[in-house]
């Protein structure tokens, strides 16, 4: 069985196709990250606008990976949120036009969900229950995966996702964007204890998280630093930066496996890349005798074989969507995608 | 031949059926920002009430706008990802034109008039000719003080037509230019199907890829931080839904 997972939840038109839940046969991304550099964040018309551009070459180049025509396609998947409301419709109406002309089911996936589901393809079934990170540019949350299969979010981002405070640091150091790889390499020369940045909400009891203090207390004390005559270090203020947002997100997922019991910990989404975060989770969990599992890159950053992946899930558990499926900018994670009965 | 039209270019969707000869079903909805959900259904209801499978499709005919980006943008994904499924033929018309087309039997000079937000119109001038109507020069975008200016200046007896035109229906009244009812005030995926046809029929086609939306705006460049915001998991107040059009 073949599903094709269509995802345009923000800034990459992104297709997959899986076979059978978790054979990997095709992954392709298109990237717009170009076209947004400029304004060192994603524009949300723009990024609507290319997904309608980027959406059939992305279909084409995807089956050629795959070795397959549309008519072989058993299922559509689509992310219907959470996202960009523009973004994501115009996948949704593509997942539907095809669903149509083919004939063939069309099931709806949390974009969140489908970053944890990514594993599937690398590991094999997952084995509930367990935790995960997932940290982007749109997204900083901590759910849990329960036996069952269901999900359920523990805590998120209050204001900044990681992503979005690495984009704005960046710009304001004069990086390239997207800012996390640039902040990541900087790093590698810096000291992450030459400047002390503040750590939020690290005691409230909550797994909420929140960046944006940290990421004000940069610009201050940078614009301090230019008062007082003094040059940075502009590695150390980068690996310093790059520490706090680690910790925060490091003790509060880890706080999470503890309260809940768990022994196995997801990392996923296009910060999982940064090389610190990895780096520090993997230390983490080795203390503590937890599984990390990371999947690789391309599974990690959006892409649309996650999609596919949670959409085959779906699937097998008897849900699927009406042509009536909507997008939902806010889609929360345990409502749509619990799998009915 | 078998024909299927969208057209979600303004507040109004709306989905036909037509072979060559008429339009055997339609369905549209007048309820805004329900392009969405609307378009698929409504594609689904008439290929079943006239009995017929997705497969029997042999071209789709869709409204590039101008109108409202998100509404144009639901009508032509769906479009080309139906057509390119199958291999079929597209055609692709301006909702202007396909408005106009309503009005296709006066002897006045037609003024199509779309509604594009934020205070500013789109607009083109069409005449009667064989088969339907012509357009005469290109599609605009302006302000209601403009247009009227412009239509002062043809010299002629205009009728006008369209959701932006019902929107300063006193300001063109003033102006002695005839106002049409709300009964033709949105293109139609009815008509659409229609006026695509002959060209279907002379193989006047495109593939789907070549299908561009007419957006006559450049797209708006603010970040929306507060958007992505939404995005992070759900624990923002929740915002209204804005139309970027
Ligand atoms: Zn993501």
């Amino acid at each position: 069985m073949l599903v094709l997972g269509v995802e345009t939840s923000c800034d990459e038109t992104a297709i997959g196709i899986v076979e059978d839940r978790f054979a990997l046969r095709a992954n392709v991304v298109a990237s717009q990250a170009q076209l947004h550099g400029p304004y060192g964040g994603v524009v949300p018309e723009v990024a609507a606008r290319a997904h309608l551009d980027l959406m059939l070459p992305t279909i084409d180049r995807a089956l050629v990976e795959a070795g397959a025509h549309l008519s072989d396609i058993d299922a559509i998947a689509v992310t219907a949120g959470p996202g960009l409301a523009g973004a994501l419709l115009v996948g949704v109406s593509a997942a539907k036009g095809l669903a149509l002309a083919r004939d063939v089911p069309l099931v709806g996936v949390n974009h969140l969900r489908a970053h944890v589901e990514a594993a599937q393809l690398e590991v094999g079934a997952l084995d509930p229950p367990l935790a995960a990170l997932v940290v982007s540019g749109g997204h900083t949350s901590i759910v849990v995966m329960d036996a069952d299969g269901s999900f359920r979010q523990l805590g998120a981002t209050i204001d900044d996702a990681a992503g979005e405070a690495f984009d704005k640091i960046a710009r304001f150091l004069g990086l390239g964007y997207p800012g996390g790889p640039e902040i990541d390499r900087l790093s590698q020369g810096g000291n992450p204890r030459a400047y002390h940045f503040p750590r939020a909400m690290l005691h409230d009891g909550t797994y909420d998280l929140s960046l944006s203090g940290l990421k004000t207390a940069v610009i201050r004390e940078l614009r301090r630093l230019e008062a007082v005559g003094e040059e940075p270090v502009l590695a150390d203020v980068a690996a310093s930066f790059q520490e706090a947002i680690v910790d925060v997100q490091a003790i509060k997922t880890l706080r999470a496996v503890a309260d809940e019991g768990l022994e196995q910990v997801v990392l996923a989404g296009g910060v999982a890349a940064n090389r610190r975060l990895r780096a520090r989770m993997q230390a983490d969990c080795d203390e503590r005798g937890l599984r990390l599992i990371v999947p690789s890159i391309p599974l990690c950053t959006d892409n649309g074989a996650m999609v596919a992946a949670s959409g085959a899930n779906l699937l097998a558990a008897g849900h699927l969507d009406d042509l009536s499926l909507a997008v939902d900018p806010n889609l929360p994670l345990a409502v749509a995608t619990e799998p009915p009965g | 031949m078998l024909i299927l039209g969208l057209e979600t270019s303004t507040l109004r969707s709306s989905v036909a059926l037509a072979d060559r000869d008429r339009v055997l079903a339609s369905a549209s909805l007048g309820v805004p920002r329900r392009h969405g959900e609307f378009v698929g259904p409504a594609i689904r209801f008439c290929l079943e009430q006239c009995g017929l499978a997705a497969d029997r499709v042999t071209g789709v005919a869709v409204g590039l706008g101008p109108g409202l980006f998100t509404g144009l943008r639901v009508g032509i994904a769906t479009a080309q990802a139906f057509a390119a499924a199958r291999h079929l033929p597209v055609v692709g018309l301006s909702g202007l034109d396909v408005l106009a087309f309503q009005e296709r039997y006066t002897d006045r000079l037609i003024c199509a008039v779309i509604d594009a937000r934020r205070g500013e119109l789109f607009w083109a001038f069409y005449r009667a000719a064989p088969g339907g109507v012509q357009r005469e020069g290109g599609l605009q975008l302006g302000t209601i003080d403009t247009l009227v200016a412009e239509l002062i200046a043809t010299g002629e007896e205009c009728l006008v037509l369209g959701d932006g035109a019902l929107a300063h229906r006193e300001l063109l009244e003033d102006a002695e230019v005839v106002v049409a009812g709300p009964d033709v005030a949105w293109p139609d995926a009815a008509d659409l199907a229609e006026l695509s046809v002959p060209r279907f029929l002379r193989e006047q086609t495109q593939q789907p890829l070549d299908l561009q939306p007419i957006y006559l705006r450049a797209a708006d460049a603010r970040i929306g931080w507060e958007t992505r915001g939404r995005m992070h998991g759900g624990r923002q107040q929740p915002t209204p839904p804005t139309d970027r059009s």
